[in-house]
């Protein structure tokens, strides 16, 4: 398990489960959380065949306002009813009407799975968009010529997704840049990070050319100016990085576009997991270096100089004296 | 040269021993207890244990069995001394000795003559004690002058009035330890002629101020030898009374200090300490002139033979990941006989005039060795 | 083993050898008490000659003998934040273990990462060459296990990094 999954697996395998032919119905009622504070809510409030799925996320409200409603309208279309008390949106699925080949049922429980996904999706698909429009309007003009705010790119797109950490977006004529602000708790977690950062800000520079380009800073960067809230700069405490991807516009064809905005959703999450993961396996490996250690030491102990006498069970003998 | 004679007693320092004079009986102070082997017939080259002497509540630092009456002499870091009787039924009987100092007792040791031991101590005293027949109790008398620290070890001249004494502060005196009514007056001597107790008769600095660890009058009496803890062996030749001594030899070693010295003749010193090897210095010009434990090595090299396979893997495993570093050979064990320091080293078979032809060494490993000189 | 370490170790062993020449020493100061002198540090006369065995500017070992104990402090290399990271992690792991390690002492001697405390206790329970021989192992091992954990971190961290770039590519 390299890279995460895009989808929430516990939806997945609970909708797998109530699908399968011959299934009988039951009442659910499970609350699933993800990545980044996300609740999922699963239950049958009506009766055992209508399964209904509520979303909470911190940042709806933001979404929203870059199109989210949208996105999940073209996704979820006739499935979308009222939003449960308490969550942000919902879907039903009414399992007495389910597609009957097998295939559509798949496609039906990724896509309920890929819920947060597709939320979060919305400012992406605005700004690749807004992108293909000044790529458009760039083409009428030479360099010197265009209009600033072709030059310029688009607004900045902030969702504040976390507590304390945001994903910025933003569009320009030859790109999508995409900036991570994350935060440490630890300074043992931000020299791990600084370690990993460091290896994504190089990787281009080795085997993988075409990705793209990754710059790491722990001040804002100069595409945030004039973004109210920020922290980090010099002399700032708690440990901000930023962490910016530079999309290029090969990874922003239609083609590829719904990939990469999966993809590049997981990164926080997949960063500070791995962060955390070298963490458990450093402290799993000073443990086994430190009995190693003992190991030596009791060597020291004069009993090791004779033959130590055992019994089958493991006690030692006391030779009397 | 015979092989060593090892008596590996327990797991735990050997910080003082003592055999009886027929050698049948072998003291050894461990921890706050006394431990008493005996051989289970005369001929018999090993000890059991047979008794144990307790009583002090804290580790045991001196002990030593008077060659005639047999009486056992014992002292200890709780400030006590006590000297065992054997009753007619073989049982040990102590009496705590009037000792009056306020810290811990670093050693003690019988008087050739039998009537006096003498304690050291970290109280800067050193305790003469004699029997008071009157009051059936043992008293003691001390010698405080000019004793800056420590005394970390005490010797007695052969005519039983003298007695020398080494200390932290670096300096290895020599008192008169003259109690009236209990011995006889000595002979002149190089000393000094007329001797009142606790009258300086010679005090000697270690040029690096280094720890003296032992002293040893020469078996007549006339030299005094010195180690201390900047690994060297001083032997001092005084000329009379008064008068700057003949001669001080400083014998500097490479190796690490020693703890215990014995003059087996007039120009034979042996020295044993850190090194867990005992060592042989020659006079009169005094060198070192080699160890007793070459010939051990030999001896006891069934013994390793047996465990080489064992430690061979061992150090695989200790040296196999770190690859370099490790000598190859068996580095378990010493080469030297003990596996740790020495810390006394007495006389076994001669002395008392006699040149000495056997020793016996005691160690923190353990050990109690008998080797031939 | 890089060139000087060789000698900085051996270095190293010659003079714990000589400083563990430790006995059983009851306190001058205090009455029927018998505590480490390095530690009590109650008579200048008792203590000897604290001694450092520098490797080069960051490297260093400061061994402080007394009648009856001895303190080795050891500074680990540490040639960036991620090797103080780690030293500081390592050393921490260690210490929190101090009582299984006998010998440990539970804090460091400021300027050093990590402190041992021998007395005489430990010279005579377990072998006093053997005591050396772990001390030494335990330098050439500390160096090489932050080495290695930095390769380590740095290996894995490269391959996260391809790995999530790569279905960019």
């Amino acid at each position: 398990m390299l890279l995460l999954d895009y989808q929430n697996v516990l939806i997945e395998s609970l909708l797998k489960d109530r699908f399968a032919p011959g299934a009988t119905p039951t009442s659910i009622d499970q609350v699933v959380s993800d990545f980044d504070n996300v609740t999922f809510h699963i239950s049958t409030p009506e009766s055992k065949t209508k399964i209904l799925v509520s979303l909470a996320i911190k940042c709806y409200p933001e979404l929203a306002k870059y199109g989210a409603e949208e996105v999940l309208q073209r996704e979820y279309g006739s499935l979308i009813v009222q939003p449960e008390n308490g969550y942000d949106f919902s879907v039903q699925v009414d399992l007495e009407q389910l597609p009957s080949s097998d295939e559509e049922k798949t496609e039906l429980i990724r896509k309920i799975s890929l819920l947060k996904r597709n939320a979060m999706a919305a400012p992406f698909e605005q700004a690749f968009d807004e992108f293909a429009s000044l790529q458009e309007q760039a083409r009428q003009y030479t360099s010197e010529s265009a209009p600033q705010g072709v030059r310029e790119g688009g607004t900045v797109r902030a969702i504040h997704y976390r507590e304390e950490e945001a994903i910025y977006i933003k569009a320009s004529h030859d790109r999508v840049t995409v900036i991570f602000s994350t935060i440490f708790r630890e300074e043992t977690d931000r020299v791990y990070g600084k370690v990993f950062l460091q290896e994504f800000v190089d990787a281009r520079k080795r085997g993988v050319q075409n990705a793209p380009q990754v710059l790491a800073r722990d001040d804002p960067p100069l595409e945030l100016q004039g973004i109210p809230g920020l922290k980090g700069g010099k002399g700032a405490e708690g440990g901000v990085t930023y962490v910016t991807f530079v999309l290029f516009p090969r990874h922003l064809t239609p083609q590829r576009r719904a990939e990469v905005i999966s993809h590049i959703q997981t990164f926080r999450d997949y960063f500070h997991y791995h962060i955390k993961a070298s963490k458990a396996y450093i402290h799993s490996r000073m443990r086994r270096r430190t009995a190693d250690f003992l190991q030596v030491l009791r060597r020291a102990r004069p009993e090791a100089e004779e033959k130590e006498r055992k019994t089958a069970s493991g006690r030692t003998f006391t030779v009397k004296s | 040269m015979a092989a060593p004679q090892v008596h590996h007693l327990f797991h735990a320092p050997v910080a003082d021993h003592s055999f009886s004079a027929d050698r049948q009986t072998l003291a050894v102070a461990r921890d706050t207890s006394i431990s008493l082997y005996t051989r289970p017939s005369p001929t018999s080259p090993t000890f059991t244990p047979t008794a144990s002497l307790r009583g002090h509540d804290k580790t045991i630092t001196g002990v030593d069995i008077a060659p005639r009456s047999g009486r056992i002499v014992t002292c200890s870091q709780d400030r006590n001394a006590y000297v065992w009787e054997a009753s007619p039924t073989g049982e040990w009987k102590p009496t705590l000795v009037l000792l009056r100092i306020n810290r811990a007792a670093t050693g003690v040791r019988w008087s050739p003559s039998e009537a006096k031991f003498a304690v050291g101590s970290g109280a800067r005293i050193i305790a003469v004690c004699y029997f008071e027949a009157d009051n059936d109790w043992w008293v003691s008398k001390h010698v405080k002058k000019p004793l800056r620290s420590t005394v970390t070890a005490i010797a007695w001249h052969p005519n039983s009035v003298l007695l020398a004494a080494g200390s932290t502060d670096g300096h290895a005196r020599v008192f008169s330890a003259f109690i009236k009514g209990t011995d006889a007056r000595p002979e002149a001597s190089v000393w000094g002629e007329r001797l009142p107790f606790g009258t300086v008769c010679g005090e000697y600095l270690n040029p690096t101020a280094g720890w003296v660890h032992d002293v040893a009058f020469s078996p007549s009496g006339n030299a005094l030898a010195y180690c201390a803890h900047d690994s060297t062996v001083t032997v001092v030749y005084p000329s009379a009374p008064d008068q700057p001594p003949s001669a001080i030899i400083s014998i500097p070693t490479q190796l690490l200090p020693f703890t215990s010295i014995l003059w087996s003749s007039e120009t034979e010193i042996l020295a044993a300490g850190y090194d867990c090897g005992v060592y042989r210095f020659s006079g009169p010009e005094w060198r070192l002139s080699g160890t007793l434990d070459t010939v051990a090595a030999a001896g006891g090299g069934g013994e390793q033979r047996e465990e080489s396979a064992l430690n061979m893997f061992r150090n695989m495993d200790l040296k196999g990941r770190s690859g370099g570093g490790g000598s190859g050979g068996d580095d378990t064990r010493l080469k030297t006989v003990h596996q740790n320091s020495i810390s006394t080293l007495r006389a076994y078979e001669g002395g008392d005039g006699e040149e000495v032809t056997r020793i016996s060494t005691g160690g923190v490993d353990g050990r109690v060795v008998v080797w031939t000189l | 083993m890089s060139q000087s370490l060789r000698p900085y170790l051996s270095c190293v062993r010659s003079t714990l050898t000589a400083a563990l020449s430790l006995s059983n020493f009851a306190s001058q100061a205090a009455e029927r008490h018998n505590v480490p002198e390095i530690e009590a540090a109650s008579s200048p006369e008792l203590l000897l000659n604290p001694l450092t065995v520098s490797r080069n500017a960051e490297e260093r070992v400061l061994v402080e003998p007394s009648v009856n104990s001895v303190r080795v402090s050891i500074r680990i290399k540490q040639a960036d934040e991620i090797e103080h990271i780690l030293v500081h992690k390592f050393t921490r792991f260690l210490t929190q273990r101090a009582e299984a390690f006998f010998i440990l002492r539970r804090k460091a001697v400021p300027g050093y990462d990590i402190s041992f405390l021998i007395t005489n206790l430990h010279t005579e329970e377990m072998l006093k060459h053997k005591l050396v021989d772990f001390i030494i192992e335990f330098m050439e091992e500390v160096d090489k296990e932050i080495s290695e954990m930095k390769l380590f971190l740095n290996a894995r961290a490269r391959f996260v990094a391809e790995s999530f770039l790569t279905p960019f590519d």
